[in-house]
């Protein structure tokens, strides 16, 4: 009969275990950490220098960057005129020329606007 | 050198000064609309268009990822147009499977980007009332394996300032070098439907 029951716990465990594995949730990038902060000019003008090394240490990393907000379209916004951050709120209350911080995961460098590309953004101040 | 000579002193003798400047001020105007309408093309662009595939099997999970980070410009002159999607932007329902696309089957780290570069055929944009067709011929390169395509289907439509352009093509995952494991092989179908839609800005 124990051994029964230590059978049947066993099992009910891998399944939870097997369960949470393939249906995992996404990453949260709004309750991590930063692995990098950076200000929107410095960040562009280490891009420009060196595109491909610099893709490659921030690829899906999530950085903090604080610049003055350049465009506004529905959902995204632009840092000095090159991180361009998507989010995934509503942000209808931010304006141009202010200034703000924003965390948000890097998904690459678009060379054919020369931007940085963040998606999953939200502010951080 | 001779000539230069000659003419500056043509033009000393033939015109005073004030028909000389008139002259002057026209070449500049010349000058200056023949740069104008040499430099201005027409470009429309978006930065968050929307490409997506799916390769799902019924009665299995869905496999199926869109991007919405998509940054795509057409040329209005001569129908040019190039789109550049980051591999890291595309969003599972599911993400696990969005972990296994990213490490084991698009290699993200090491191919973060896709570009179509690729002209529209006949193109002219007069043509563009609500729901033109055209057909556009172009390279795709994703995983580091370039790919062309011909004539796929694409329709446009302009509306004020804005081209909007969808269409949709079918693809397999070995054109790209993808291997598809065995154990997975019945749940992954190997011709992915890809499908995009840009609502481009003038700029």
């Amino acid at each position: 009969m124990k051994k029964l029951i230590v059978i049947v716990v066993v099992i009910i465990v891998t399944i939870v275990i097997g369960y949470n594995y393939i249906y995992q949730d996404h990453r949260n990038i709004e309750k991590e950490q930063p692995t990098y902060r950076a200000e929107a000019k410095l960040l562009a003008e280490e891009f420009s220098a060196t595109p491909a090394a610099s893709e490659k240490k921030y690829l899906n990393q999530t950085i903090e960057v604080s610049g003055i907000i350049t465009a506004i379209s529905d959902n995204t916004i632009t840092l000095d005129k090159t991180v361009y951050c998507q989010f995934s709120m509503n942000i209808s209350g931010l304006q141009e020329h202010n200034r703000i911080q924003v965390k948000g995961r890097f998904i690459g460098y678009d060379d054919l606007l020369e931007e940085i590309k963040l998606d999953q953004c939200s502010i951080s101040n | 050198m001779m000539v230069y000579w000659k003419t500056k002193k043509a033009f000393g003798t033939v015109f005073d000064i004030h028909t000389k400047n008139k002259i002057m001020k026209y070449f500049v105007y010349l000058l200056f609309f023949i740069s104008a309408s040499l430099l201005s093309q027409t470009k429309y662009l978006t930065k968050n268009g929307v490409v997506g595939f799916e390769a799902s099997v019924p009665s299995f999970e869905e496999v199926k990822a869109s991007n919405n980070a998509v940054t795509a410009i057409l040329n209005a002159d001569n129908g040019e147009f190039a789109a550049l999607v980051l591999v890291k932007g595309f969003r599972f329902k599911n993400a696990l499977m969005e972990e296994h696309f990213n490490e084991n089957y698009a290699e993200s780290d090491i191919y973060p980007k896709a570009t179509f570069k690729g002209t529209l055929k006949d193109f002219d944009k007069s043509r563009l009332n609500s729901g033109s067709k055209f057909k556009i011929t172009g390279e795709l390169m994703f995983h580091g394996v370039t790919k062309t395509f011909d004539d796929i289907d694409v329709s446009l439509s302009s509306k004020g300032n804005e081209i909007q352009m969808s269409g949709k093509f079918q693809t397999l995952a070995s054109d790209f070098d993808i291997k598809i494991p065995k154990i997975v092989r019945n749940k992954i179908a190997e011709t992915i439907d890809v499908d995009f839609n840009f609502k481009l800005q003038l700029k």
